[in-house]
């Protein structure tokens, strides 16, 4: 029997209990990749400055994010007097569904035979393919200026408008960085655009939109050096100022979420995907090369981190309206004539 | 399934849209809007236009409404209902209501509902896929397409003409900007442990000349100063 998906224009039906089996494995996946990349980014960070990072918990400090999320949700939940009640409970769930939502597009691999069922290694595949992630990325600017309205607090509200007029710009940037990928390859869909790098991956032709896809995903997911939300000399903590226990710490795993998923996008559209070069290794390695290719891009994150100082608000603004988005307008008109003229 | 999906999605644009209207603090007006949106991508998605369901997200929940909570948190804190206008204005707001409801009247009853007993139309496979709407827009609606555009970039010149800072943007950072102003020119070994324990100084900078005294009066300001490493000078 096959089901119908209403907004998936599938390649083949997939029966329905395969779609809640993989809807319960990506979730899974998911999951288990923010706590590592949490790990990553303090044991990593760590080194790099020369010291040990967290290595008190667990073997090697490994069970550290349990210990600090587990910390987290037996604390009190409160709020302040002035907060508006239901919007300031809402307002994480809204970070953490965006970004667990966008995860399902994420290609693993192409479709496997499994026992004589063919099974997608993806979420969805759908045919607006790298667009449905930025309708929820465009919606996750709602968790953070709805966190920051109704804590009714002062700091909150202006690290809010901050990230949101830092998510809203850079959003633009990263659009189109990724559009000179959608002209050559002559898709939306993620896995039509990974197969269309079998020849060579896309960080090659599409170098200009590669960096400009990288430094406007860590202004994205307010990651350092653009952390400005967070600010703690002029801003406190930003729009999760007034945030503590369980919903601090959705808010805090969104925020690895969305490095993971910009990670992860970033792998799909530049680095090729589930390929790797030169070798064409059997199916079952396809998830575990996203997967290291995911963590190592993940580690440039963390390496930008320890690099680079904040830039002032101004110069973010600056950089992201008058470099970053001529520049990949730029990228987007010469791939388009190149395309044309060597069709 | 897919009725189960319309039934909530078409109450959730009803009850947004009424929200929008009747709501007395802004920014929950605001909030209910970007519910109905959301609501109608869902219904764009059950017609299998899933390029216009991600467009309606993207454009208007993401972009414009955003602003407009932007506007709304800003100005309106919420203790301040929104008046309810003066009696000229309800008769002009019910003069216009009363017209949309004849237009609609006109539009709906002149069709004289003959699609009531239809079966729709059937799907085409590729319907509104974001290659269709491509290339309906580049061949059949080429002249609505451009003068839609070109609309916008009206509304756009407009905006930047009332917003521009009437000084030239000089205000806030008397700099000017620069492209590039963020590399700063540094020495091979700068930011090193090995300059940190002193074994690769920087190179001594060159005392800074006294910027010449500008010939006219009224000009604004000297050279570009292009952010002349101001960290290296101060480790000299």
């Amino acid at each position: 029997m096959s089901v119908l998906v209403p907004f998936a224009e599938v390649g083949f039906a997939e029966s329905w209990w395969i779609q809640i089996i993989k809807a319960v494995v990506i979730f899974l996946v998911g999951f288990t990749l923010v706590p590592l990349a949490l790990m990553l980014d303090r044991k990593l960070m760590g080194r790099m400055q020369m010291r040990y990072g967290p290595n008190r918990v667990g073997p090697y400090g490994a069970l550290q994010p349990m210990a600090d999320i587990g910390k987290l949700l037996f604390k009190q939940q409160f709020r302040p007097r002035t907060s508006v009640g239901f919007l300031f409970a809402f307002a994480p769930v809204i970070s953490m569904i965006c970004a667990a939502a966008t995860f399902a597009i994420i290609p693993f691999g192409g479709t496997v035979d499994i026992f004589g069922t063919e099974v997608g290694l993806y979420g969805i595949d759908v045919s607006i393919g790298i667009l449905f992630a930025f309708a929820f990325s465009g919606l996750s600017v709602y968790g953070l200026m709805l966190g920051g309205w109704a804590s009714g607090s002062k700091y909150s509200f202006l690290g809010a408008m901050r990230s949101a007029a830092q998510l809203i710009s850079y959003e633009l940037a990263m659009g189109f960085s990724i559009l000179g990928i959608v002209i050559t390859a002559g898709t939306l869909s993620l896995t039509g655009i990974v197969e269309a790098q079998s020849g060579m991956w896309y960080i090659v032709p599409q170098f200009v939109g590669f960096c400009i896809y990288i430094v406007s995903a860590f202004a994205e997911t307010g990651r350092p050096p653009f952390d400005l939300s967070e600010a703690e000399a002029e801003l406190v903590g930003g729009y999760s100022t007034e945030y503590g226990g369980g919903r601090f710490a959705t808010y805090y795993a969104a925020e690895y979420f969305h490095m993971v998923i910009a990670s992860a996008i970033a792998v799909t559209m530049f680095l090729g995907g589930w390929q790797l070069p030169f070798v064409d290794p059997p199916t079952w390695v396809d998830p575990i090369v996203v997967l290291v290719k995911t963590v190592l891009v993940i580690c440039v994150f963390v390496w930008a981190r320890t690099t680079f100082p904040r830039p002032r608000y101004d110069q973010l603004m600056a950089l992201g309206w008058k470099i970053l988005l001529p520049l990949a307008t730029a990228n987007v008109i010469v791939t388009a004539i190149i395309v044309v003229v060597t069709d | 399934m897919a009725e189960v999906i319309f039934f909530i999605a078409a109450i959730g644009a009803l009850a947004g849209a009424i929200g929008v209207v009747t709501l007395h603090n802004p920014f929950y007006s605001v909030l209910a809007l970007v519910g109905h949106l959301i609501s109608l991508a869902a219904l764009f998605l059950l017609l299998r236009a899933e390029f216009l369901a991600a467009a309606q997200v993207i454009v208007y929940a993401g972009a414009v409404t955003v602003l407009y909570v932007f506007v709304v948190s800003y100005v309106g804190d919420g203790t301040v209902p929104l008046g309810r206008g003066g009696a000229r204005l309800r008769v002009i707001a019910g003069l216009f209501i009363g017209m949309l409801f004849v237009e609609l009247c006109i539009a709906m009853l002149g069709s004289g509902l003959k699609a009531i007993d239809g079966d729709g139309a059937p799907y085409v496979p590729g319907f509104g896929s974001p290659a269709d709407i491509g290339e309906a827009l580049l061949t059949k609606f080429q002249l609505p397409f451009q003068i839609a555009s070109l609309l916008l970039l009206t509304a756009t010149v407009g905006a930047v003409m009332l917003a521009r800072r009437r000084d030239g943007g000089r205000a806030l950072d008397d700099r000017p900007y620069v492209p590039g102003q963020y590399i700063t020119p540094r020495s091979l070994f700068s930011g090193t442990l090995a300059e940190a324990v002193g074994r690769m100084r920087a190179p001594p900078e060159e005392p800074r000349q006294p910027a010449p005294v500008p010939a006219a009066a009224p000009a604004p300001r000297d050279g570009a100063n292009p952010a002349s490493g101001d960290d290296a000078g101060e480790e000299a």
